[in-house]
């Protein structure tokens, strides 16, 4: 390939040359090259290597549907050489390379081809004592592209977009289609992947008068990547991905052209000539000096013509078929003194010194279509153009749930049936005359502009006059209008040979002998050949490998490519970059209003479901260990305060609110006084625990209660529904981010907050687990006087707006009594120290209340609660395992969370909670374990991370305050 | 939006509460309209925002100081069977602008550019995985809320956007 001087209104700025490097070396280019066109004006002999066999490769299509111009650019992988404009200074690589492109070790695969069939991994490699070895090989040599762990995150502004037609495709069919629709009354959005939108032969006066309309919106260099439900087409920018939601959608996306299938069809300097043109056209590079054109429709001869008027010398044009090409387009070829080698076909591209094309074998055509390989005729040259078909563009009307039909006049799936707002126009149609293009778009432009609407106009087109929805078919014309035209494709573009590497998938490095070992081995439908052969599921996902990839099928079979069918290409359809998809990578925090009192503190933040919440608060001098000791003995011989206000909290009104309860909760709470609050144990329908909280009666008809703090929206979701299902008189309302929530306890707490408010903290007054209103520092607040922690303590609500004041009065009245607060991790200690089970950390998907220890909780005489039935079950079977106290031998090495407990070799259960614990001068936890070892004193085993194993003895699960004197009357009066 | 007051009641006869107390409410579900009844001597601007949330569930913001805010947040507390107070205590801010669509397309699936105003639709949505009440005034300008515990969260990641699209924000929540 060379560069062409004169300049012919090419995409090339010649007075901004640059310079960049590819594989270490220097080269020139323009503003307006891409990578790929720069380096083949620059001579680069190839450009990558293959995927398997490491062959040299280059240019192919020049339209980003092959892998072979995929480059690792400025420690970015697999940047889309053909579609990525040069910039000054960028450092190119080749990908999948081993010790550079020139020399890259892998390259001896292609001499053991013989020895990698088709599934071979599947095969071998699977001995269990190398596969690991095996495994870190094929890690090694597959895959494509380094990816850097210490790049920059690049966050790109994802948006959601609108229109009432999509149009996807802006040659001639679709700047027909936008400009009807816009004509309409429609809004109009029109995307192409070319990097600038030039109508591909569509007349210049339709292109400016789409660039002049208003409700058209152009998007060149966009890619529609998939099609999901409700006409949402996810549309990949440059610098942003798209959620474009159409009332309707114009797929214009022509056809794609398919490569012709014989020896060394890969070598650099063979590519397609719609690639050759775009090439030339668009960035003024020559593919070869002389150059031949296989050729099987009038494409070919169009491409030859336009070479030609660049001064670029086609040698020959290696006809396919037996018949000439007529018409003007032929007539010019042969006037231009070009030879026309009559039926013949490709047989094998010679590999010159360099490795890139240096002539053609060509081989008689006989009557049947197959090729008498004897007498090859030899055709030098330094480039080869292929011209012998094309394959629709279809993989999206397939995901929108079209149906497509094998047309045996076109060699090529056309729409057969659309659903309603999916429109097709143009080549995808299976339309290939100019005119015919520009009327089929047309007539999809104004259908789909009529979507949704009546036989009456559009409302918004009032200056429009009224037209009837347009009553031509929403597919393309009938087969009968398509006789008598041009055959685009020729049936079955392949020739074999005995030595093979005849590739039929350029990216997968897939031969014809291939595909039919796949056949032979019984994977012999589409959808099966595709995922044993990989046939389609590189880069390109099928775009130049499916249609001949089904002729060979078809062959094997015997049958028509019309028996086997398309297989889907689900979305992304084309490559994406994860940064389009990840956007700006919101992540939804919530905080509590006492966040900043937090931060003040020195909080060290956790994660707890959506909530950043403090693990503990740090403190100069202290470890984080040492912290969290204090916190926990500030509380057990002082006053603590932490902020719970990420409980869930839930009202609920009205004559029935007892009843919704006592139907929910597992214990009864319609009969539960005014003033007093009880444990709730939420169940679902099979008896599992799902949820727990504290259930206080503010009022006849007003309960109030909280939930885990993952589970309130669940929970809220759950009763609302459960409500409406059974139709009681009562109001559901969710405070959760609209109360803030604090816990104050320890012994010296009733003293503390009896100097901010106006309650009555004595025990006769507030008793344990009474609720009581009142203020507290002015603020009015809902007590609570519970025991998670097992100290004396108030947990106290309020609005959310007063937490921060709330918590400033009883931080500064509780200092001088040694307060600290106290975050999430001493919370765990203190509450683990009196046997409190946390939902979804002691309890999993199948724990019931007999397995946890919290029947009491449950009251089985009501008529019904959720779950009662399933309890009533489980109880004849009894629990499969138990929730128990676990205290341990040793302390130098501490189990974690889900350590198991190995009984004579079996797994018998596991550690669900775990920690040192000061107050008691020993290491305690909970575990599920196996009923039968489920008994105080039993002495277990557990294995910690490294294989050994910890002793530990199975204890009652109450360590601290059995007897809950903490709690009762007089205690730290 | 500082010193705004905010209060919620739901029930079969919050609108009955409401009219009693010389708020009118709209009558149509998902939809908001400025009710008098709370303007000051300042005027209209006093006049609080009714908004209905569904069929059953309102939601009134006017000035704090405004005596029929003052007045229906005591009453509430001890409101009459079928009317049941709502907490509000929302996160509440104003978007506005040239770029506001743009601004809000990057953050919501809502074609907000295609609404009926002279309807007064109330659109509530998702933002960025929020629950948001919107509420578009017209003159591309909307006024939202949402739970305070996203707050800082959402003004946070909504300034972002509005600063890279050109505009300014003053993260003061109201």
């Amino acid at each position: 390939m060379y560069r062409l001087e004169a300049p012919a209104g090419d995409w090339l700025d010649r007075s901004r040359p640059l310079r960049f490097a590819f594989e270490g070396r220097e080269y020139p280019g323009y503003a307006g090259d891409t990578i790929s066109s720069a380096l083949a004006a620059a001579g680069v002999p190839f450009l990558a290597r293959s995927f398997k066999y490491h062959r040299p490769r280059s240019i192919l299509s020049f339209a980003d549907h092959d892998s072979n111009t995929l480059f690792q650019v400025d420690g970015v992988p697999n940047v889309r050489g053909d579609v990525t404009w040069l910039r000054e200074g960028m450092r190119v690589s080749a990908i999948n390379t081993f010790g550079g492109l020139a020399g890259d070790k892998a390259r001896v695969l292609d001499r053991f081809g013989r020895l990698l069939p088709v599934g071979f991994y599947y095969k071998a490699f699977h001995g269990r004592r190398l596969f690991p070895r095996w495994e870190r090989m094929f890690r090694a040599l597959t895959g494509l592209g380094e990816v850097s762990l210490n790049a920059a995150r690049q966050a790109t502004p994802k948006r959601h977009g609108f229109c009432d037609v999509l149009v996807i495709g802006a040659g001639p069919s679709g700047l027909s289609a936008a400009m009807a629709a816009a004509d309409n009354g429609a809004s109009v959005v029109l995307v192409d992947e070319a990097l600038k939108i030039s109508g591909n032969g569509a007349p210049p006066a339709l292109l400016a008068a789409v660039r002049g309309a208003a409700s058209i919106s152009l998007r060149p260099a966009t890619v529609a990547a998939g099609y999901y439900a409700d006409h949402c087409v996810a549309l990949a920018s440059l610098d942003r991905l798209t959620k474009m939601r159409a009332k309707a959608v114009v797929f214009a996306g022509g056809a794609i052209e398919q490569p012709a299938v014989f020896r060394n069809n890969d070598l650099p300097g063979v590519m397609l000539a719609s690639g050759a043109l775009r090439l030339m056209e668009r960035h003024g590079v020559a593919p070869g000096r002389r150059v031949v054109v296989v050729a099987a429709n009038l494409e070919a001869y169009e491409a030859c013509a336009r070479l030609g008027a660049r001064g670029v010398t086609v040698s020959a044009i290696v006809e396919w078929r037996a018949a000439p090409e007529n018409g003007p387009a032929a007539a010019a070829c042969i006037a231009r003194g070009i030879p026309v080698i009559q039926a013949h076909a490709p047989y094998e591209a010679i590999r010159g010194p360099d490795g890139t094309v240096a002539g053609l074998l060509a081989v008689p055509v006989n009557a049947a279509g197959g090729v008498e390989s004897g007498a090859p005729r030899r055709i030098d040259c330094d480039a080869i153009l292929m011209s012998v078909g094309w394959a629709p563009a279809a993989q999206l009307l397939l995901q929108a749930g079209g149906r497509m039909r094998f047309s045996e006049a076109l060699q090529q799936f056309v729409p057969q049936e659309l659903p309603p707002g999916i429109f097709a126009a143009g080549r995808l149609n299976g339309i290939y005359d100019l005119e015919s293009r520009l009327g089929d778009g047309r007539r999809a432009g104004s259908a789909a502009a009529h979507v949704g609407f009546s036989a009456a106009s559009r409302p918004d087109a009032a200056d429009e006059p009224r037209r009837p929805t347009p009553p031509l078919p929403t597919v393309g014309f009938d087969e009968e209008l398509r006789v008598g035209e041009r055959r685009p494709s020729h049936p079955f573009p392949i020739v074999d040979h005995p030595d093979g590497k005849n590739f039929v998938d350029f990216d997968e490095d897939l031969q014809v002998k291939d595909l039919e070992n796949a056949a032979q081995e019984g994977f012999d439908s589409s959808e099966l050949l595709k995922r044993y052969s990989t046939v389609g599921m590189g880069p390109s996902q099928g775009k130049h490998s499916n249609m001949n990839a089904l002729r060979v099928l078809a062959r094997f079979r015997g049958v028509g490519v019309e028996r086997l069918g398309l297989t889907t290409a689900r979305p992304m359809y084309h490559p994406v970059p994860m940064k389009l998809l990840a956007g700006r990578s919101f992540h939804p925090e919530r905080r509590t209003p006492i966040d900043a009192q937090h931060a003040a503190l020195g909080a060290v933040w956790m994660p707890a479901g959506n909530w950043r919440r403090p693990e503990y608060y740090a403190v100069p001098g202290e470890s984080r260990a040492e912290s969290i000791e204090a916190e926990v003995h500030a509380v057990r011989s002082g006053v603590g305060l932490i902020d719970v206000g990420t409980l869930g909290k839930i009202e609920v009104h009205g004559p029935d609110a007892g009843e919704l309860l006592d139907r929910v909760y597992a214990g009864k709470f319609s009969g539960l006084k005014i003033g007093m609050t009880r444990y709730g144990l939420m169940l679902d329908e099979s008896g599992v625990i799902v949820d727990d909280g504290v259930i206080a009666r503010l009022a006849a008809e007003l309960y109030y209660f909280t939930t885990t703090t993952g589970g309130s929206a669940t929970v809220f979701r759950e009763l609302l529904r459960l409500n409406a299902l059974w139709g009681l008189n009562c109001a559901l309302v969710n405070v959760t981010g609209h109360r803030a929530a604090v816990n104050f306890t320890g012994p010296a707490s009733r003293d503390v907050l009896r100097a901010l408010t106006d309650v009555d903290l004595g025990d006769a007054a507030f008793p344990y687990l009474a609720v009581r209103c009142g203020d507290v520092a002015g603020v009015p607040a809902r007590l609570m006087r519970v025991g998670f922690v097992g100290e004396l303590g108030y947990e106290i609500h309020v609005p959310a707006g007063f937490g921060p004041t709330l918590w400033r009065a009883l931080y500064e009245a509780g200092r001088p009594r040694g307060l600290r607060a106290f975050g999430v991790e001493a919370q765990r200690v203190l509450r683990l120290e009196k046997g409190h089970f946390i939902v979804g950390q002691d309890t999993d998907g199948l724990t019931d209340p007999f397995e946890a220890n919290a029947m009491w909780a449950v009251a089985m005489q009501k008529p019904f609660f959720v779950g009662q039935r399933s309890l009533k079950i489980l109880a004849a079977r009894g629990p499969r395992q138990k929730l128990v106290g676990v205290e341990l031998a040793e302390t130098a090495r501490l189990p974690k969370e889900c350590h198991l407990i190995i009984d004579q070799g079996q797994i018998a259960g596991r550690i669900t909670s775990i920690a040192r614990s000061r107050a008691l001068n020993k290491s305690i936890g909970l575990a599920m374990l196996s009923p039968e070892l489920a008994q105080v004193g039993r002495d277990i085993q557990i294995r910690i991370e490294d294989g050994g194993m910890v002793g530990g003895r199975v204890a009652a699960a109450i360590f601290y305050d059995p007897e809950n004197r903490r709690q009762k009357p007089g205690a730290a009066a | 939006m500082q010193n705004r007051g905010r209060l919620g009641l739901k029930g079969a006869r919050a609108q009955e509460w409401l009219a009693a107390n010389g708020v009118i409410a709209p009558a149509a579900a998902n939809s908001w309209t400025l009710s008098e009844a709370g303007a000051g001597t300042e005027g209209a601007t006093d006049a609080l925002l009714v908004a209905r949330l569904g069929t059953s569930e309102f939601f009134v913001e006017g000035a704090a100081s405004a005596p029929a805010m003052v007045k229906m947040s005591r009453l509430l507390d001890s409101a009459s069977p079928g009317v049941y107070p709502v907490t509000r205590e929302d996160w509440g801010f104003e978007l506005g602008g040239e770029q506001v669509h743009e601004v809000l397309a990057q953050v919501c699936d809502v074609n907000f550019a295609a609404l009926r105003l002279d309807a007064h639709p109330l659109v509530m949505t998702l933002m960025i995985g929020v629950a948001v009440l919107v509420v578009p005034l017209g003159g591309l300008q909307y006024r939202m809320w949402c739970d305070p515990t996203f707050g800082p969260y959402l003004s946070e990641s909504l300034g972002a956007v509005v600063i890279e699209c050109g505009g300014s924000y003053t993260g003061d929540r109201g």
